[in-house]
């Protein structure tokens, strides 16, 4: 893991470069291209509202603010997954013809989602101030939540990505996955409204997302902390995971050229 | 630190490649499934298909290597495993100094992207820092010669505009180690010499350049030395000339003697070529280092068709020759003469006894030649053998005349000094 992580040191600017021009091949050119990154979890929100406020009656306040605290971070952690298991599959032309690490691509996928979801940040902070909610003190726990789900995501699409390289139709099952694990994770309800006692537990303890997403909401829609003991041990596990995932890493990447 | 003296040094280095990887589809889940559906427990019998089998090469610092031989024979697959991209499946390598290939050009280039974004990030994939693509970015930019297009996306750039660029990119890197595969030839006349001086430009300052290519001529007018790889072996190394020489007899060979050419890696015995006699290698007389030189015994760069130059060959001989005779050809690269002599037609006196080492200098006191490229060939030739050496010349000239040589001439343009009409009525009447 170590070696995993200084190599990526090593080819930072690699890294910086790729994922700015990620950025930038989408912000080009058009006015909508910066748009997009807003339009998409904007009309998301409204489908969603419209289902939740309208059709059933969800007794959330001021929900459509709710749910795009962790809606936002949610596309972050699937539009990762989803485009990263085919990052290094995808790039044959990079792969075979020049030398660097692999998990290079994967890391790319990941920060470039992490800065859309930044960047569509004060979206979600003015649709706050339109219900009244301003961010209080306790956003300083924001960028600890964040390193969380960056090194929970980093390993889960480094092992996706790894995997896909010799199974190539795990791309297309990773989106079927990603719907399932959207809804039995707490973005579009609280988890308090489970009330079946064993089922909440399950969603809030075998699902890593759901400390994420609680911890989110706490900070921005109820101002308070997150708890820490659930997020402490998201953490350890993430680095676990991400512990594992270069161990795989290590002993494919002699495969990755030859069978890509 | 005593300085490794070479660059590359690879002990039967084997590479294999499942063959599941080669042919056949990817394994999916969906496979996978019905392969464990249908009761087949054991997966597929991949087998191996082994590229190269023993590779024992030393690559010396400061030269520069040609690998030659057929297709598939494995060339890409050293380059790859010398870059760093395949690990080999056995033996030993060792690499001494920074490596930058240029397996492909413009690795990495996105077609919305500016010729200018695209080099930041071409370079950086190619192996310099964001500072030194930066720095160089002004040379890269005047070398690609794409003036206003520099800020045009990528994907309205012509072949040949692509190509520059990444060529441009590509030579911009400093490496220790250079390694190319079949790229040298970009972009019209001008730019292709271009290429050239930049690439001898490295050679001058002492890099290490690693070279595929099928272009016979450059291997031998420009590498130090090349290495014939052949059946997953390395079948020779050695001075251009020669290993070029027998490589070309061995593929005349397997012609002649209408051998099937399959993939190499896919045959039994990878596919080697039938071996072949070398010419000369018992011969009393053996020629060696033939090269093209001006008056002054120095290697002339760019030969004009009015330069006088030496072709000058080495050679060693055993004992009493008292039937040798020197031939000296001229010929068009596709093998056609041009000028054939020897020192039999021109009854040139030979000394009884040669020395055991000696030079024979063919002087041309003005080339002749138009603009073209043309092999030079001396042979030494005696009853107990013959030796032959060959060597390709470039001649340009700024003259767009036509044909093949330049004979000594001048143009008279004068009035006519006496009346037209008696020469025209005298015609017929002897």
């Amino acid at each position: 893991m170590i070696r995993l992580v200084r190599e990526l040191y090593q080819y930072r600017g690699l890294l910086l470069s790729l994922v700015q021009r990620e950025l930038k091949a989408r912000y080009r050119g058009s006015f909508l291209g910066f748009l997009w990154t807003f339009l998409n979890p904007t009309l998301n929100m409204l489908v969603y509202s419209l289902l939740f406020t309208v059709m059933m009656r969800a007794n959330t306040p001021h929900y459509s603010y709710f749910m795009f605290v962790g809606l936002l971070p949610w596309i972050w952690f699937s539009t990762s997954l989803g485009a990263g298991a085919s990052a290094i599959s995808e790039r044959r032309d990079l792969m075979t013809k020049v030398r660097f690490p692999a998990q290079v691509l994967p890391t790319t996928v990941v920060l470039t989602n992490l800065s859309n979801y930044l960047l569509s940040l004060p979206l979600m902070l003015g649709l706050g101030l339109f219900h009244g909610q301003y961010p209080t003190w306790h956003v300083i726990a924001f960028p600890v939540v964040v390193i969380i789900q960056l090194t929970f995501t980093l390993a889960m699409t480094y092992i996706l990505a790894a995997i896909n390289v010799t199974f190539r139709d795990l791309q297309h099952i990773v989106g079927n996955l990603l719907t399932m694990w959207f809804f039995i994770t707490p973005v579009l309800y609280q988890a308090s409204t489970i009330l079946d006692e064993r089922v909440r537990s399950v969603v809030l303890v075998a699902n890593p997302m759901s400390s994420l997403m609680l911890s989110y909401q706490a900070i921005f829609y109820e101002h308070r902390f997150p708890d820490p003991w659930p997020l402490a041990a998201l953490a350890a596990f993430s680095l676990a995971l991400l512990w594992g995932a270069s161990i795989l890493f290590e002993s494919r990447r002699e495969e990755f050229a030859e069978s890509i | 630190m005593q300085e490794p003296l070479d660059a590359i040094v690879m002990r039967d280095v084997v590479k294999s490649f499942r063959k599941r990887t080669i042919r056949g589809e990817y394994t999916t889940f969906k496979s996978e499934l019905l392969r464990w559906l249908r009761g087949k427990r054991q997966p597929r019998e991949g087998g191996l298909i082994t590229a190269l089998r023993g590779i024992t090469l030393n690559i010396p610092r400061g030269k520069t290597v040609a690998i030659i031989g057929r297709n598939g024979s494995g060339k890409s697959t050293l380059l790859k495993l010398i870059t760093g991209i395949y690990a080999p499946t056995s033996g030993h390598m060792e690499i001494n100094g920074r490596i930058s290939a240029l397996l492909d050009l413009g690795a990495g280039f996105h077609p919305d992207f500016s010729g200018r974004e695209n080099i930041l990030i071409n370079g950086i994939i190619l192996g310099m820092s964001r500072a030194e693509v930066r720095e160089r970015m002004d040379d890269i930019i005047a070398f690609s010669e794409l003036g206003e297009f520099i800020d045009e996306p990528v994907r309205t750039y012509s072949s040949g505009m692509y190509m520059r660029l990444a060529f441009a990119v590509a030579t911009h890197v400093d490496p220790d180690i250079l390694i190319v595969d079949e790229i040298l030839a970009v972009g019209d006349e001008h730019f292709s010499k271009k290429s050239m001086a930049k690439m001898t430009e490295f050679k001058k300052r002492g890099k290490t350049i690693v070279l595929v290519t099928h272009d016979l001529s450059t291997v031998e007018r420009w590498c130090d030395e090349a290495a014939w790889i052949d059946g997953g072996y390395i079948r020779r190394v050695g001075r251009p000339s020669e290993v070029v020489a027998e490589y070309k007899q061995a593929i005349a060979l397997a012609e002649a003697q209408s051998v099937v050419f399959t993939p190499p890696a896919l045959t039994e015995d990878g596919g080697a070529l039938p071996q072949v006699n070398v010419p000369g290698a018992d011969a009393p007389v053996r020629l060696s280092g033939l090269k093209l030189v001006g008056p002054s015994g120095e290697v002339v760069p760019n030969l004009t068709p009015e330069a006088s130059v030496e072709a000058c060959v080495d050679f060693s001989a055993k004992g009493l020759c008292e039937d040798l005779v020197f031939e000296v050809s001229l010929q068009t690269l596709e093998g056609r003469a041009l000028y054939e002599t020897s020192t039999r037609v021109e009854s040139v006196p030979l000394p009884r006894e040669l020395p055991a080492s000696g030079r024979v200098r063919f002087v041309l006191e003005r080339l002749g030649l138009l603009a073209g490229t043309y092999v030079c060939e001396v042979t030494a030739r005696t009853k107990g053998g013959i030796s032959r050496e060959t060597c390709t010349f470039v001649v340009s000239s700024s003259v767009a005349e036509r044909g093949v040589f330049r004979p000594v001439h001048h143009w008279v343009v004068e009035p006519v000094p006496v009346a037209v009409a008696p020469v025209l009525a005298g015609v017929g009447h002897p």
